[in-house]
């Protein structure tokens, strides 16, 4: 996985709300941190396989979102898709101003990446 | 009228007979004659002598073996919905508390452990049995959320006004033939007193019959603004902020995120029951794909709660290019809506 990606996600996997975070970038390789027990790397891992197998019936929907939030009673889970497949998740409390979550949507879309 | 007809009755539910003695005993005097007081040793003794006695408060103990206290109160908001219902324990929990007020217990009471306790205990009583509603019906949102109350009132056509109030701010909404009119809370009126009054996560509200607007501020359908004043305040920050919208700061918050909202236009809306039979639809073209999308979330949410638990799923939110989508999969409703950002509005 690019290193710009790894520093990226470890420099905002503390962020204010943010119980753990991850990248996908293929089937095997995903990159997660976690910053409480509530939510351990290994289950940041399968929440992004297991959302990353929703993209199809989103897409079979005619939606393309930018990113999708689920929100549960006791917290809120968000996936960022970016258009070169890769995949941003994060796990957040219940009561994290949706706006925090918008500003670092909009920065992982717009990751310089390069080749 | 006979002296009977004249008092208040009273049914204590709880498998301490000491207890039931005690109160029986003490409430009898202090009442002075205005309380019969019933007593039942157990849930099934209690409701035997439902059948046959007209019953004003039922005061029950949540603690009780075989059939405990929640699970009794259950039964009775679901026979006797009309029935006041206090509910006494001895080991008090927040969760305890919140089980029983959602089934319909008007107070949650600790029983008390010094003789003072008591006589508090007969005032708070004593009052819920001379309280009455008056024209409508009135409520405390702890036990049940605005929105719901509006939805219901709008899913029913109803005409009404609903006035809201807590310690900050005092708001109206109306509501005619089931379409939102007009909203108003202090000087502020129109879509943004309707998102300002559901940022109030607690207070009292009374359903007053209708009575026309001095103007009318709102036109859109009531799905979208409730949609969207849903979308606001979660917006507008932390349920503590929410709590105090009213509060100068924190309503200066909520106005920046309402006047933040960028001017959309409502595309499409589905509302459907628990199981997916279709109540109303609106710009719909595929309500068969929208339905199959519902169960498609539903599947989702279960997988994902299956891997971490965080309580009930409530709503699939969709941030797309040009607009916004929202699936809500509750156990009662189903409800699809999208917006479109006007992209003519800077």
């Amino acid at each position: 996985m690019n290193e710009a990606l790894k520093q990226w996600l470890a420099a905002h996997a503390a962020a204010p709300g943010l119980l753990a975070c991850g990248i996908r970038a293929s089937e095997v390789l995903c990159a997660c941190h976690s910053a409480s027990e509530k939510c351990p790397a290994d289950k940041m891992e399968s929440i992004l396989h297991q959302l990353a197998e929703a993209q199809p019936w989103l897409f079979n929907n005619r939606f393309a979102p930018n990113w999708s939030t689920w929100a549960f009673e006791q917290g809120q889970i968000r996936i960022v898709n970016r258009r070169d497949g890769l995949l941003l998740g994060l796990v957040a409390a219940v009561d994290t101003a949706a706006q925090s979550l918008d500003q670092l949507s909009e920065e992982f879309l717009a990751l310089p990446l390069g080749g | 009228m006979s002296n009977h007809e004249k008092q208040h009755q009273v049914l204590f539910v709880d498998d301490d007979p000491d207890f039931l003695q005690l109160v029986a005993e003490l409430f009898g005097s202090l009442s002075q004659g205005t309380w019969q007081i019933h007593r039942a040793a157990s849930a099934d003794a209690a409701l035997d002598l439902l059948k046959d006695h007209r019953v004003d408060l039922v005061v029950v103990d949540i603690n009780m073996a075989v059939l405990d206290g929640v699970q009794f109160l259950k039964i009775l908001s679901r026979r006797y919905p009309d029935l006041k219902k206090v509910t006494l324990t001895g080991f008090a929990t927040e969760a305890k508390r919140t089980e029983c007020l959602a089934h319909g217990a008007e107070l949650f009471i600790e029983k008390p452990r010094v003789a003072d306790g008591f006589k508090s205990i007969f005032v708070m009583l004593d009052e819920l049995l001379n309280w009455a509603p008056k024209a409508g019906f009135q409520g405390m949102l702890r036990q049940v959320g605005l929105s719901d109350v509006i939805q219901m009132e709008c899913l029913g056509r109803n005409s009404s006004v609903l006035e809201i109030s807590n310690r900050q701010m005092r708001g109206r909404i109306y509501i005619e033939d089931g379409s939102i009119l007009h909203a108003v809370v202090g000087e502020v009126t129109g879509e943004k007193a309707f998102q300002k009054i559901l940022c109030m996560t607690g207070g009292a509200f009374q359903l007053a019959p209708f009575e026309k607007p001095s103007q009318r501020t709102i036109e859109g359908p009531w799905e979208f603004l409730l949609m969207e004043a849903a979308r606001v305040r979660d917006e507008a920050g932390t349920p503590a902020a929410a709590e105090n919208c009213g509060a100068e700061t924190e309503a200066a918050a909520a106005e920046a995120a309402v006047a933040a909202t960028p001017a959309v236009r409502l595309a499409e809306t589905l509302i459907c029951t628990g199981r997916g039979e279709p109540l109303h639809a609106w710009q719909c073209a595929n309500p068969d794909a929208r339905i199959a999308l519902f169960k498609d979330v539903a599947q989702q949410a279960e997988r994902l709660s299956q891997i971490l638990p965080l309580g009930k799923f409530d709503r699939l939110e969709l941030q797309l290019t040009d607009g916004r989508a929202i699936v809500q999969t509750r156990t009662d409703r189903r409800v699809f809506v999208r917006v479109n950002h006007d992209l003519a509005v800077a």
